[in-house]
């Protein structure tokens, strides 16, 4: 019995210190200890790599390792509200996305966060464009006589996306919102399924980040119209933007970008910030972003204000577009 | 002769010292995280992936391979030693396999657990390099209509493998169906039985069902008063550690049957591989003389279905090797891993990257020899484990099963989650409900919604795709035959009862 | 067993039994209102017990019978959600209740497992009825939950029929000591694993574990439960490289 009254004990006092931690951490020396970047999206997928590629480059530069937890589910929810929630010691960070802080917004009514009322932005990362794929038998040549057979067949036509919320769905919904037009949409699990579906020809199109898209093509198995970011990508030097191909309406990119729980001290954020920068201008980095087909930001969007600006108007951009579809 | 010379040059990568030692590592990791309940594939592939960073693609793409096969031959573990199925495919192994080492027979089960995945693996790595190619169009001609007809089919396999009332194993399905329903809806997003909880927004995990309804059920059973008994006596009755010559000879047809079932099985992508397990199994059960035997410790019962899991874990690779699209959550990490050395697989991998790819497959082979030569020396090890006295073995297994469970999503509601499990574990064992149907009922579950529904979306909601798809036509007609097989013997039998009843 | 039993013993069994069910029926009120206790003291966002009670009272005694009166005279007002659980869930778990007390149970195993599974499906027919059916020729987020809901109600009552029609085992004994020190050393391991770290939890939940089984040693176990935590210490963070909080979070800052 005594075994046991010494062990509510030890646990009565173990819970009780629970309760009493909380200390704030000294900008001047930050950081002391490791950090932890918040990934809201699984180990492998666009995200994370972009995360691991440019942290691994700020831990150097910072002088402590960088720690990268992926937490997932409900398309990245779940771990944003977990940072919007964590200490906002400059100790918890979270690898923001165009999901998470901005689709999100109209996307669940009942978002625990608001991307802007809980988040310190830090800095933009890079983006992935995103492309109109289809299967490689879809009558349509170019991207101008896809619009008008979407347009002509939208009953027949079916779209794949990756699940409600993934940038596969939230992109063909701004297509489809341009031409003005509601086909049925096919929803996969992730996009692994999706692009199976559409090689084999289950479905017939979908809009997608260019990382998984590019072996398809050049092998043949799908085709694509058109990429949606101003300027071609390296990688795909073939295929128009969606400016030459007459839809310049249609411009998404998946963009990731560093953000810190509201209230993190100004000192911090300049240092990640700064550490963030570097990182993006290494050579090494630079590489395998662009391998990724990834577009990096230029000097004057990799600002704090700039993300800040950014956040507000995708926020905008993605309100009318998703509010409807829910 | 191409074959021969690719095989060559796959077996001259794959011999380089490097590659030797990260397969060597990948099938220790692996089973290391296979035997650990809880512990998944999927977290553990992802732990590692930033340790692959700094390692040459193809040794890093070897070792993360060996760690996803390597798991599914430690999975059968703590299935048969403690009824705790690690992984999905190892649901139906701890039916017979548990019952085994309940008789003493722990060290046979498990050696034949080795033997016949050590010959499935060798056999579907033949497979991948000979007829890889060719094999891709089957994961392509499924289509969301045939994986319907394919999840019905499942479930019908998880009637046929319980042991006691029909009625029972069919509400147990049913009850499955209804918790995988929870989680976010797929087509619409709406939040579904998740009383808003955000660890219930994406639904119920596997391993917080199966630890709770296999694994926290199991110790508080055993906790109960008169169950020292029966322990004492399993720890007097062991016997010999490996499988007697009658063992082996009964065990080679299903180990041939099960690896064919698992081979082509596994190139499906999205539930291939847990099917096969069960459809080994339900095979087993069906051609047996007396299958009355299955769910009492008939050690076919444990050969098919460990065959057909790691054959179907292997060609699993196929569609990752030939398409370049990952079939499940562990090859999108392996997708991943090459992304971040630069190269995206697609479906001219294997002209692009002859070293990886094959490389990889001769590395399978390697892995699996060595697999073999590891497990076979730990089955002595296993069997001694079991005779730790259980008051210091059960609380050991919570605090492992809890590890296991947080590290999945770092979620300590999941934890709280398959405590309760437990409990609902411990009240179904009570009323003699089995969880097996209970566990695959919740696997299959959202594939066969979505792909109903996905089927239905394509077919502007014409049911009769089902049936003029002619795939999807077969698998639902192979689905009724084998329930009419199952349900006509036991209403036979229950007529019988009735009458013996009577008489009385 | 069960036939070795005195009629009179049935009889009282039925009533137990009866009142039991009329238990589960209001179950998930009542875990409503041990949650809500909570909100007195500031934990969690919730309604207060007061308004708890009362909106279930009401719904129970007064809103769920004007509903059902309502819908037979052809109203179609919306339901809240404490009437719907009333119900869907309360009112038929009452009707089976009261069944009971003229039944002859062949097998209560069957009949009281039946029953309550018969209670979960309801419980999931009540959670999923907010959800939206078909549109059109595409299923609705509520259309698959239903149906299986549906069939898990009339599954489970062939089970309890066929715990009333055929012979079969009594109910099992429960033991609580088990059940109790497992839940709460999982329970434990739960709440304490971000504030205090792999190496703390670990042993602490071993050794409330332990406490299930009254063939514990305890000098055995403390030597045991901490050569287990050494290991897990090693084995999770180092080896297979799980981010994991392995120290009392205020030891560390």
């Amino acid at each position: 019995m005594t075994v046991i009254r010494a062990l509510t004990g030890a646990c009565a006092a173990a819970l009780a210190s629970l309760c009493a931690f909380v200390a704030p951490a000294e900008a001047q020396t930050y950081p002391t200890r490791s950090i932890t970047m918040i990934v809201p999206f699984a180990a492998g997928g666009p995200t994370d790599v972009i995360s691991r590629i440019v942290t691994a480059h700020m831990a150097q530069t910072l002088g402590q390792s960088i720690i990268i937890e992926n937490v997932v589910g409900a398309g990245g929810t779940t771990a944003t509200t977990r940072a919007a929630r964590a200490a906002n010691d400059g100790y918890t960070l979270i690898t923001g996305h165009m999901g998470t802080h901005a689709a999100s917004v109209p996307l669940y009514p009942k978002l625990a966060y608001h991307p802007e009322k809980d988040f310190e932005p830090i800095a933009l990362l890079a983006g992935t464009p995103i492309l109109i794929l289809a299967r490689k038998d879809f009558p349509p040549k170019d991207l101008k006589e896809f619009v008008t057979y979407v347009k002509a067949n939208v009953e027949k036509v079916n779209a794949a996306h990756a699940g409600v919320g993934s940038v596969s769905h939230v992109s063909c919904e701004l297509l489809h919102s341009i031409l003005g037009i509601k086909p049925v949409g096919v929803p996969f699990n992730g996009t692994g399924p999706a692009m199976n579906a559409l090689v084999a020809g289950q479905v017939d199109y979908m809009c997608d980040q260019i990382v998984n898209a590019v072996p398809q093509i050049n092998a043949g198995t799908i085709k694509a119209y058109a990429i949606a970011t101003p300027e071609r990508n390296p990688s795909l030097p073939n295929v128009p933007t969606t400016a030459e191909a007459g839809l310049p309406a249609f411009q998404a990119q998946a963009w990731n970008a560093i953000f810190a729980p509201k209230g993190t001290s100004p000192a911090i954020i300049a240092s990640l910030n700064a550490a963030a920068i570097k990182a993006l201008d290494d050579e090494t980095v630079k590489k395998r972003l662009l391998e990724l087909g990834s577009v990096i930001p230029g000097a004057k969007d990799r600002t704090p204000e700039a993300l800040a600006t950014l956040v507000k108007n995708e926020i905008a951009k993605w309100t009318p577009v998703l509010k409807p579809a829910t | 002769m191409d074959i021969f010379a690719n095989l060559a040059h796959g077996f001259a990568v794959a011999f380089s010292p490097i590659n030797l030692l990260m397969c060597l590592i990948g099938a220790l990791v692996g089973t290391l995280v296979g035997v650990l309940p809880g512990i998944g594939t999927i977290a553990t592939v992802a732990m590692l992936l930033p340790i692959t960073f700094g390692l040459p693609p193809v040794g890093a793409l070897i070792m993360l391979a060996g760690i996803y096969y390597g798991a599914q031959y430690g999975g059968s573990t703590t299935s048969i030693l403690v009824n705790i199925p690690g992984e999905a495919t190892s649901v139906v192994t701890a039916i017979d396999g548990h019952q085994m080492a309940k008789q003493g027979r722990a060290g046979p089960a498990l050696a034949i657990a080795a033997i016949g995945s050590f010959f499935a693996g060798c056999v579907a790595t033949v497979l991948i390099a000979v007829l890889g190619a060719p094999l891709t169009k089957l994961a392509l001609a499924f289509g969301p209509a045939e994986y319907f007809s394919l999840m019905v089919l499942g479930l019908i396999f998880a009637v046929v493998l319980a042991k006691g009332s029909v009625l029972k194993a069919i509400a147990m399905i049913v009850f499955g169906l209804l918790l995988s329903m929870v989680g976010s809806d797929i087509e619409t997003g709406a939040s579904r039985m998740a009383f808003n909880i955000p660890e219930l927004a994406d639904g119920l995990g596997f391993a917080t069902v199966a630890m709770g309804v296999f694994g926290f059920a199991e110790i508080i059973r055993n906790l109960d008063a008169g169950a020292e008994m029966n322990r004492d006596l399993v720890q007097q009755k062991i016997t010999g550690l490996m499988p007697t010559r009658k063992d082996l000879a009964d065990s080679t047809p299903p180990i041939l049957r099960g690896t064919v079932l698992g081979s082509i099985l596994g190139i499906l992508p999205g539930g291939g591989a847990v099917i096969a397990s069960f459809a080994a199994y339900t095979l087993e059960k069906k051609l047996a003389k007396n299958p009355s035997r299955f769910g009492r410790g008939a050690i076919e019962g444990v050969a098919g279905p460990e065959s057909a899991n790691n054959a179907a874990a292997q060609t699993s690779f196929i569609p990752l090797l030939t398409l370049g699209i990952p079939p499940n959550a562990v090859m999108a990490l392996m997708v991943g891993a090459m992304t971040i050395h630069g190269i995206v697989p697609g479906p001219q991998v294997m002209q692009k990257q002859p070293d990886l790819v094959w490389g990889m497959i001769a590395s399978m082979w390697i892995g699996n020899l060595m697999l073999i030569i590891i497990n076979l020396p730990l089955v002595g090890i296993w069997v001694r484990l079991l005779r730790v006295p259980y008051r210091l073995m059960f609380p050991s297994i919570v605090i492992f099963c809890a590890i296991g469970i947080y590290s999945v999503n770092n979620a300590p509601v999941d934890v709280i989650l398959a405590g309760v499990f437990g409990l609902v574990g411990y009240w179904l064992i009570k009323h003699d409900f089995e969880p097996a149907p209970l566990l695959l009922g919740m696997v299959l579950g959202p594939l066969m919604e979505e792909n109903l529904r996905r089927a239905l979306l394509i077919s502007r909601g014409d049911w009769s795709v089902f049936l003029t798809r002619p795939l999807s036509a077969v698998l639902l007609a192979i689905a009724a035959g084998l329930l009419i097989l199952t349900v006509l013997p036991v209403l036979r039998a229950k007529r019988d009862e009735v009458f013996t009843e009577s008489e009385n | 067993m069960a036939d070795t039993m005195g009629h009179s013993a049935t009889a009282t069994r039925n009533t137990r039994l009866a009142l039991g069910f009329c238990l589960l029926a209001i179950a998930p009120q009542i875990f409503e209102l041990i949650w809500s206790i909570g909100t007195i003291f500031g934990w969690g966002a919730g309604r207060g017990p007061a308004t708890v009670v009362t909106n279930h009272a009401t719904a129970l005694v007064v809103g769920a019978p004007a509903t059902l009166i309502g819908s037979v005279g052809g109203g179609t007002k919306k339901a809240s959600s404490e009437v719907l659980l009333a119900l869907i869930y309360s009112y038929p778990l009452f009707v089976v209740a009261i069944l009971t007390l003229f039944m002859t149970i062949r097998s209560a195993q069957d009949y009281v497992g039946g029953v309550v599974l018969m209670a979960v499906a309801l419980f999931a027919l009540w959670a999923g009825s907010d959800l939206q059916g078909m549109r059109g020729f595409s299923f609705g987020a509520g259309t698959a939950p239903r149906m299986f809901g549906g069939l898990l109600v009339a599954l489970s009552a062939g089970i309890a029929l066929s715990g009333l029609l055929t012979e079969g085992a009594a109910l099992s004994h429960y033991s609580w000591r088990g059940p109790l020190f497992v839940m709460a050393a999982i329970l434990f391991f739960a709440l304490a694993i971000r504030p205090l770290g792999l190496v703390v939890t670990a042993f602490a939940s071993f050794m409330i574990a332990a406490l299930g089984s009254h063939e514990t040693r305890w000098l055995e176990a403390v030597i045991v439960g901490a050569c287990l935590t050494l290991g897990c210490a090693i084995l999770f963070p180092y080896v297979l490289g799980l981010p994991m909080p392995m120290y009392p979070r205020f030891l560390i800052q």
